[in-house]
Formats: structure tokens, sequence, C-alpha cells
């Protein structure tokens, strides 16, 4: 589990990135952070995992914890195995191999981390915090991986006895997922992008709901305020628009 | 503790930016025991000089050792940075130990000299205060105390000089200065080997409140 209380997070005398933010997971639990970019989602699970203190506030969390990085660095020079049964070893668990193959790895696991493709290294940087059992903090956990891995990791996180803390900007579905806004960047809003607009963009930027719509190429990219657009959607569809994607 | 330790040797020895720093002792330890190198005390006096800056380069090159991503993915691993930090100070006082330890010995197989037990004792003393004394900058001066590279580098060479520059004053000129007059040296050691345990264990303090604060 991990309760964070009214944390606020700043650097120095900077801005505050994070403000009053209280959040409770529980064990088994999935929460899904929403936000725009520099919202302070990246942040707030830092936090989280420990390995930033808040400014203010307090966080409980359980004692074993894993952490996958947004971006995992490009220069790990241990071979995949050898990494991961060091961090194991680490933790004082047995290495769970069986993970990396369930994401589907498909490079050598004895070749240096820093040689894999990027979906593979991010498939290593996974399975060493799925070996976590109270706390799993995934930072973009499905960016660079295929369809397959990116399911099997939804059946992981979903099927968890550990609370689970994610940020994810593609929309992911997991079942019993719960979602928390931060911040007031994006919030309530959804994005819709629409392909062969032609004649209908007048009518689509008039419509009640949508805060800002611009011509892209032949599309448009509409911005609508949550509550609207289903509307705003099926509307664009009866006007012979083509959706290429919805996210929020 | 010991598998975390384990964790960090591994990544420190895979930079091979240990090699630097050994290459230096390995040289100038070489020079000075080519030929005859005078009175044992006063060699190892010679040696501390040597033993204290190479013993905090490695301290620095152990704390950068894994980048601060990874260190993250280390630190939620081993439950806190505290942990870490500790980790990682044990094998940089264990590698630096390792060096005093080979600088005491070095002398015994190579000089003409007689080097009694008792004398190669206070030297190996003398040789591990200023490894201890040289971990403690290190660690001051590594991350995620300082971050980047040249602050690390000039803060070492200037803690470095700063302490040897004192003359008598412990935790480092006391030692030496005893050592190359032959006097008083248990008290300099007891005194200065206090003080180099309390500075690896203040800065491995230090490193621990930043880590999360920097992070």
């Amino acid at each position: 589990m991990v309760r964070l209380d009214r944390i606020g997070k700043r650097y120095g005398r900077g801005p505050w990135v994070l403000r009053a933010l209280s959040l409770d997971v529980a064990p088994g639990e999935v929460v899904a952070l929403r936000g725009g970019n520099g919202c302070g989602k990246s942040t707030a699970l830092r936090i989280a995992a420990g390995i930033t203190a808040p400014t203010t506030g307090r966080v409980t969390r359980g004692a074993s914890v894993g952490y996958a990085p947004e971006r995992f660095p490009t220069d790990v020079r241990p071979p995949a195995r050898e990494y991961l049964r060091r961090l194991a070893a680490v933790r004082g668990v047995p290495l769970r191999w069986d993970l990396v193959e369930a994401l589907g790895f498909a490079g050598d696991p004895d070749a240096p981390v820093a040689t894999l493709s990027k979906g593979n290294a991010q498939k290593i940087a996974l399975a060493q915090a799925l070996h976590a059992t109270d706390l799993l903090v995934l930072d973009e956990p499905w960016s660079g991986l295929d369809a397959a891995a990116g399911a099997v990791l939804g059946e992981l996180v979903a099927s968890s006895a550990a609370a689970v803390v994610l940020t994810d900007h593609h929309g992911h579905d997991v079942p019993g997922m719960r979602e928390v806004f931060l911040g007031e960047v994006g919030d309530g809003v959804v994005v819709i992008e629409l392909d062969r607009v032609g004649e209908a963009f007048a009518l689509i930027s008039g419509m009640t709901g949508v805060s800002s719509a611009r011509p892209v190429g032949a599309g448009a990219r509409v911005e609508v305020r949550a509550g609207h657009s289903d509307g705003v959607l099926a509307e664009a569809l009866r006007l012979g628009c083509s959706v290429r994607s919805v996210r929020s | 503790m010991r598998a975390l330790a384990g964790h960090l040797l591994a990544d420190v020895l895979r930079t091979q930016r240990w090699l630097p720093p050994l290459l230096l002792f390995a040289a100038v330890l070489g020079m000075l025991y080519a030929s005859d190198a005078g009175p044992p005390l006063a060699a190892y006096a010679g040696t501390c000089v040597l033993v204290y800056p190479v013993s905090a380069w490695l301290a620095v090159v152990v704390a950068g050792a894994e980048d601060p991503v990874r260190r993250a993915v280390t630190v939620v691993a081993a439950g806190g940075w505290a942990r870490v930090q500790v980790a990682a100070s044990a094998v940089s006082a264990a590698g630096a130990l390792g060096l005093a330890l080979v600088a005491a010995v070095v002398p015994v197989l190579t000089q003409p000299r007689p080097y009694p037990l008792a004398v190669v004792a206070q030297g190996f003393g003398g040789l591990a205060v200023c490894a201890l004394v040289g971990v403690g900058v290190g660690v001051l001066c590594g991350r995620p105390v300082v971050d980047r590279v040249g602050w690390s580098l000039l803060a070492v060479t200037a803690l470095v000089v700063l302490l040897l520059l004192f003359g008598r004053t412990p935790p480092v000129g006391n030692v030496l200065w005893s050592l190359s007059h032959g006097d008083g040296v248990p008290g300099a050691l007891a005194l200065s080997g206090a003080i180099g345990v309390l500075l690896v264990a203040g800065a491995t303090a230090l490193a621990t409140a930043l880590g999360p604060r920097r992070g």
C-alpha cells in the first residue's frame, strides 16, 4: 500500500511542482495519475517510491517497493539476467525470470542491457520492479512495448497483489483502474484528433463543449471539455470525419 | 546488505573508472620503492600522502558508478537511500583499506632495510587512517552530495590540498608528522582514526539526507 498525505514538492526556492496531493492506494488496487506534461506526475511517483522526499506532507508505504523509471538509462552495462539476479538478491528474493519471459523478452539474456532494443530494455526495467510485493510504481510502463507485451503487462498489473500507481499517456485500460487527475494543465479536457474533416471544420469548431480546434493537414485537432466528448465524437462521425485518436 | 554491496561493487568494476586512480597508485608506489626509500616510517609517511588522495578519488568513482536514474532503481529495490549510501561507503572503505594494506606490504618485499612487524603495523595504521579520511572526503565530494564531475574534482582537490597544508593538525598532518619523526605515532593514529571514522559516518549521513532532496 501507499498513502500520500497532503504532499507538496518544490526544489530549492523554485515553483511548487506538486501541492497538497493526497492519495491512498490499497493492496491490489491500481491508480493511474493523469494530467498534462509538467503537472508533476513523475515527481508524485518518485515521492511515492521513496526516491524523492516531499517538501511538505507525509508518506507511508509498504516495505517491498518496485520502481520502473520513465526512461530506463541506456548505459546499463551488466547483462540483463545478471542485472535482474543482482537486484533480486538486493531484495532478498529469488530471481523471477518467468516475468521476463511472460513479457515476451526477445533479446539475449547475457547481452548487456545497453545493447538491447528499447522494448526489451523496458521489459527488464518492468521485470525488476515486478519483484516487489507491496507497492509498484510504474512511470509510463507501456512505452516501447508492443501490443502483445502491453496486454501481458495490463494483466500483470491488474492481477498484482501489490498497490499499483502508474502514469500512462496512451490511455491503456486496466480493469478496475482508478484515475486521479493532477494539476490544472489539461484537466478535464479530451483531445480528439480527426482525419478527413474538410468542410465540417467550421461546424465542429462551433459545437457545444469545443474549447479549441485547429486544422492539421486534412484533419483537425479538437479539444473538448469533459462531458461533451461523446456528443462531439458522434457528430464528427456523422459528418463523415474519421477518428484518428481520442485522449484524455 | 552484502548483496547490495556486491551489486554496487560489480557496477564499479564494470565502469573501469577505478583504473586511473589505481594506475596512479601503482606507478607512484613503484617509483617510491624502486630504490632505497630511506627509514621505514618516513617512507610510510610518503605513501600516506599517496593513499589519501587516491582513496578520495576511489570513493568518488564508487559514488558515481550508477547514473542517477539507475541509482533511483537501486534505492527503491534496497528499501531506501540510507542502505545504499552505507553500502557505497563500505565498498569505498574496503577498497581504500585494501590499498593501504598493499602500500604497507610492498616495502617489506622490495626494500633492503629490515621492516620489523611493529613498524609495519604502525605504517599500516597510518595508511589506513589516511585511506579512511580520503574515503570521507570522497563521499563528501561525490554523488549525491556533489552532482557534477567537474565540481567533484575541484572539491576533492581543494579538500585534499587543504588538509595537507595545515602542518601538524589532524586528521592527516599529525599522522604524517608523527610517522616521519617517529614520535607519538599511537596517539596520532588513535585521534585521527577516530576523526576518520566520524568523517566517513558524517559524510554518509549527509549523502543520505541530500539524496532524496536532490532526487
